[in-house]
């Protein structure tokens, strides 16, 4: 130690010296704490930024999703109504259809059971008069074998008559 | 009041002074802290972290707000200037080194750094020819000239003048406690217990009564009684019993908030200056 200095004066080595120390405390400042704290405070600034953004992203997706169900709902829905009333239609259709086909079947069976049982008759009458036939003859072949009297003859002849019109109602 | 003292002279020449040391201290120090603050920082930052990233982040606002969003790159600049300037101040708090800004070398190094930065800025942004020619007036080098000086000596000035008011204050009221203590013993041991027995009363009733002021002023006259009753018995010699204390209260106005007060002084006029050299790019 040498002494002092005077109150105001300019020392050109203080001067140099805190001119150094300046700028070494500025770059090592810059490089160690300004630096790494603005990049970490940007980041994380930016990753609150992305968040924010994708969860507004989402969102509009999810809306989007959702009216897009919706839609797909409503169009669904109609559609259904559409098959439903078409299918009861068809259904209708054929319905009738399957109504007037069985009214002409039956038609048609009962006429042909008709026609049948007319013809049953005819046959079974004309056997009966086949077979009336064959009686009167062998009736008669027995009236012959008995000779009979005129008198019987009448009567025989008028009650077989009568027989007659009582079978042939 | 003396200057800076000096520690090594080569031919003549005060090579390294009080506030070299002092100056080499702060810068080590700043520095070291620097570099454990921005060490390991995390996404979910801990205490430290958040703490430090408040002071860039009002560093930073402070450097947008005065120089404009695209001068935000100065920050490092300023914030280094800041805390230069704020340490220097307080290092002469430690009593052993001596404030780096009480020495115009360190001020006005620092003022000339902001003019030479200021005219590197202009010519980078205007070109040599607009430099040049803004010295046709020639009331321009007497402003150039002028505003490092007064920026330099404002800082110096403060923190000097802060210093030198400081060192007053500790002879007056050396001088005083003298004078009371000589007073006191010249008069008697009887007046020494007078002055201990009203200091016991005015702490009894303070302790009673819950006043600081009383308290304060009770504790006060017991360690003059004290001090007197010392030098009655010449047991010692010339107390500076006043000195206690209330240098202190003096200290943190012109110590804390005048140096704080100046580095933002400072800082803020080196943004001004050097922001009006830099306008937003069109």
């Amino acid at each position: 130690m040498t002494g002092f200095e005077q109150i105001i004066g300019i020392n050109p080595w203080t001067a140099l010296f805190t001119f150094c120390n300046m700028i070494i405390t500025f770059l090592i400042l810059k490089k160690f704490l300004f630096k790494p704290v603005k990049k970490m405070i940007d980041q994380r600034q930016k990753e609150i930024d992305d968040m924010y953004a994708d969860a507004e992203k989402s969102r509009a997706d999810a809306a989007k999703l959702q009216a897009d169900y919706e839609e797909h709902l409503s169009s669904a829905r109609a559609e259904r109504d559409e098959i439903l009333r078409d299918a009861v239609s068809r259904a209708q259709k054929r319905e009738a259809e399957i109504l007037s086909e069985a009214k002409n079947e039956a038609a048609a069976i009962r006429t042909r059971a008709e026609s049948d049982i007319a013809q049953e008759k005819k046959k079974a009458l004309n056997q009966v008069k086949n077979e009336i036939s064959s009686i009167s003859i062998s009736i008669a072949q027995e009236v012959v074998e008995r000779e009979i009297t005129a008198a019987d003859h009448e009567r025989l002849v008028s009650e077989f008559i009568g027989k007659l019109g009582e079978s042939d109602d | 009041m003396n200057g800076p003292k000096i520690y090594l002279q080569i031919n003549g020449m005060n090579v390294i002074t009080q506030t070299a040391v002092s100056s080499f201290v702060v810068m080590a120090l700043l520095c070291v802290a620097g570099y454990f603050l921005g060490r390991d920082l995390k996404k979910r930052p801990g205490r430290m972290q958040v703490i430090t990233e408040k002071g860039v982040t009002m560093l930073y606002n402070l450097v947008e707000d005065t120089m404009g969003k695209h001068n935000a790159y100065w920050t490092p600049y300023i914030g280094a200037l800041f805390l230069s300037s704020i340490g220097g101040s307080l290092i002469g708090m430690t009593g052993i080194l001596r404030s780096t800004t009480s020495d115009i070398s360190t001020t006005l190094t620092w003022a000339l750094m902001t003019s030479f930065l200021v005219w590197g800025c202009t010519i980078k942004n205007s070109g040599l020819k607009t430099f040049l020619k803004g010295y046709i007036n020639p009331m321009n080098i007497i402003s150039d000239i002028a505003q490092p000086v007064s920026m330099g000596f404002r800082h110096f000035g403060n923190i000097m003048g802060g210093s030198v008011l400081t060192s007053l204050l500790y002879s007056a009221l050396a001088a005083a406690s003298a004078m009371i203590l000589g007073l006191i013993k010249s008069s008697g041991i009887a007046v020494i217990i007078v002055v201990a027995l009203l200091g016991g009363v005015a702490l009894f009733f303070g302790i009673r009564k819950k006043k600081l002021a009383l308290k304060i002023l009770g504790i006060a006259l017991i360690a003059v009684a004290v001090c007197a009753a010392l030098e009655y018995f010449g047991v010692f010699s010339e107390i500076p019993i006043l000195e206690v204390g209330l240098p202190g209260v003096l200290s943190l106005y012109f110590d804390v908030f005048s140096g704080g007060v100046q580095a933002l002084v400072f800082s803020l006029l080196t943004m001004v200056y050097v922001g009006m050299a830099c306008p937003p790019r069109r």
